[in-house]
């Protein structure tokens, strides 16, 4: 019974190894203020998103309860349908696989990405990373990508003390063997440097707090990230 | 599965360790654990809760996780209890399939036979006298108000909020299948002792 369950694991795992290399190459984390389940800023965000580039949109409110989630997740996929991004919600792999997403991004802290087989079916799972040693579990326990960092300065994470720089993320991304995004500190000047140390793609957040300047740096972004 | 006679069930407090909550709750007869725990890591919630099912599984006792579906799942628990802004009973039952066990907070009968026809396994209703263990803004509903719901529905009713050894009766005498306590044990000097006198209560109702 369990040899079957490992392979059966294997084998899908291995099925879906094509589709890590072809991830997008950015990931949009959403700004964590929507007061409630219409998901105002994220769908305003997402109306900027040109066709041409598609993206990993992770959902991140945890400020809202699991039937608020279940909502605001079901009205984001609705909107990307249009859209080849790839829409996942922070920490919590129920509601996603509720609302039909993606994946799922579950935090450092988060439940071991092999103890989520059952819920899983064809769900991405990305995890967060801030170390070497946590990077390699999550890439053990199944995860398809990571994000790293805070790789530059950034303002929200100050408090957990300097940032990660870019050595250490060019050892893990070497360390690993899924697609690895790097956040913290990410502008369109210094993306080049994160996929010079190897890693896939960028993820960010702040970056797009402000809808008038979104278009020009989703599209700056654009010309970096798929040149 | 759930027991079909008076039975005792331990939320676990939120400031305090919920493994060893468990424990005395177990030790003093508890049918019923759930671990409650809003501001703990997805990883730490795991692994309590993969601890108080293991600890269930020798006691015969049956293990819920509240609001996550996921780490229930994860923990192979017997069951996920969902308060109204959870996910919805319906989705929950989807993921966990029919084996599990879905319990349902509800405060009206209207939502109680929303969670029935939800295919939830049992209900729990209060808040029935006043609690200290959660920000509550509507009056308790006196235990006369379980009799509304117990007519509503055919699945189990389990009385919760400000339950003690004083009143744990009065719930019982009016039809609930079962008591769900916090501070009654979590907050008691000898809490193995505060559930086991709750046990005894409950036992002494059922041969009335």
């Amino acid at each position: 019974m369990k040899t079957i369950q490992i392979a059966a694991e294997s084998q899908t795992n291995s099925a879906d190894e094509p589709s890590r290399a072809s991830l997008p190459r950015l990931c949009i984390v959403s700004c964590g203020r929507e007061p409630d389940s219409s998901g105002t800023m994220l769908l305003a965000l997402m109306e900027k998103l040109p066709a041409t580039m598609p993206c990993i949109v992770q959902i991140r409110e945890k400020q809202l309860a699991a039937a608020s989630l279940l909502s605001l997740s079901r009205r984001v996929k609705a909107m990307s349908n249009a859209s080849q991004s790839l829409i996942v919600l922070n920490e919590r792999i129920d509601i996603a696989a509720a609302a039909g997403l993606a994946g799922v991004h579950l935090p450092e802290s988060g439940c071991p990405p092999d103890k989520l087989t059952p819920l899983r079916h064809k769900m991405l799972i990305g995890k967060s990373s801030h170390s070497l040693e946590s990077a390699l579990d999550a890439d053990i326990r199944g995860a398809d990508y990571l994000i790293f960092g805070p790789v530059f300065d950034t303002p929200s994470k100050r408090r957990y003390g300097s940032p990660q720089g870019l050595d250490k993320l060019e050892a893990v991304c070497h360390a690993v063997g899924i697609p690895v995004f790097a956040i913290g500190g990410v502008t369109t000047e210094n993306a080049q440097r994160c996929l010079s140390a190897g890693a896939h793609g960028v993820a960010a957040l702040s970056l797009f707090n402000d809808n008038a300047t979104v278009s020009g740096i989703l599209y700056n972004l654009e010309q970096v990230l798929y040149r | 599965m759930i027991p079909d006679h008076p039975f005792l069930c331990f939320i676990t407090d939120e400031i305090r360790y919920p493994v060893e909550q468990a424990r005395h709750a177990l030790g003093g007869g508890a049918a019923m654990i759930q671990l409650r725990h809003k501001s703990a890591s997805g990883e730490q919630l795991y692994r309590w809760s993969v601890e108080i099912r293991d600890i269930c599984r020798k006691c015969n006792a049956i293990f819920m996780v509240n609001d996550r579906v996921d780490i229930a799942i994860a923990s192979d628990a017997d069951g996920v209890h969902l308060g109204q802004q959870d996910l919805p009973a319906a989705e929950a039952r989807k993921l966990l399939g029919s084996s599990k066990i879905l319990g349902v907070s509800v405060s009206s009968p209207q939502e109680a036979v929303n969670a029935e026809n939800e295919n939830a396994d049992y209900v729990g209703f209060g808040h029935i006298f006043p609690t200290s263990s959660k920000e509550k803004y509507t009056v308790p509903t006196g235990p006369e108000a379980i009799g509304r719901i117990i007519q509503a529905v055919r699945i189990p009713v389990v009385a919760i909020g400000g339950i003690n050894q004083e009143n744990a009766h009065l719930p019982i005498a009016a039809g609930a299948s079962g008591i769900a306590v916090i501070a009654a044990i979590s907050r008691a000097e000898d809490p193995e002792a505060a559930a086991g006198k709750l046990v005894r209560l409950l036992e002494l109702n059922r041969l009335r």
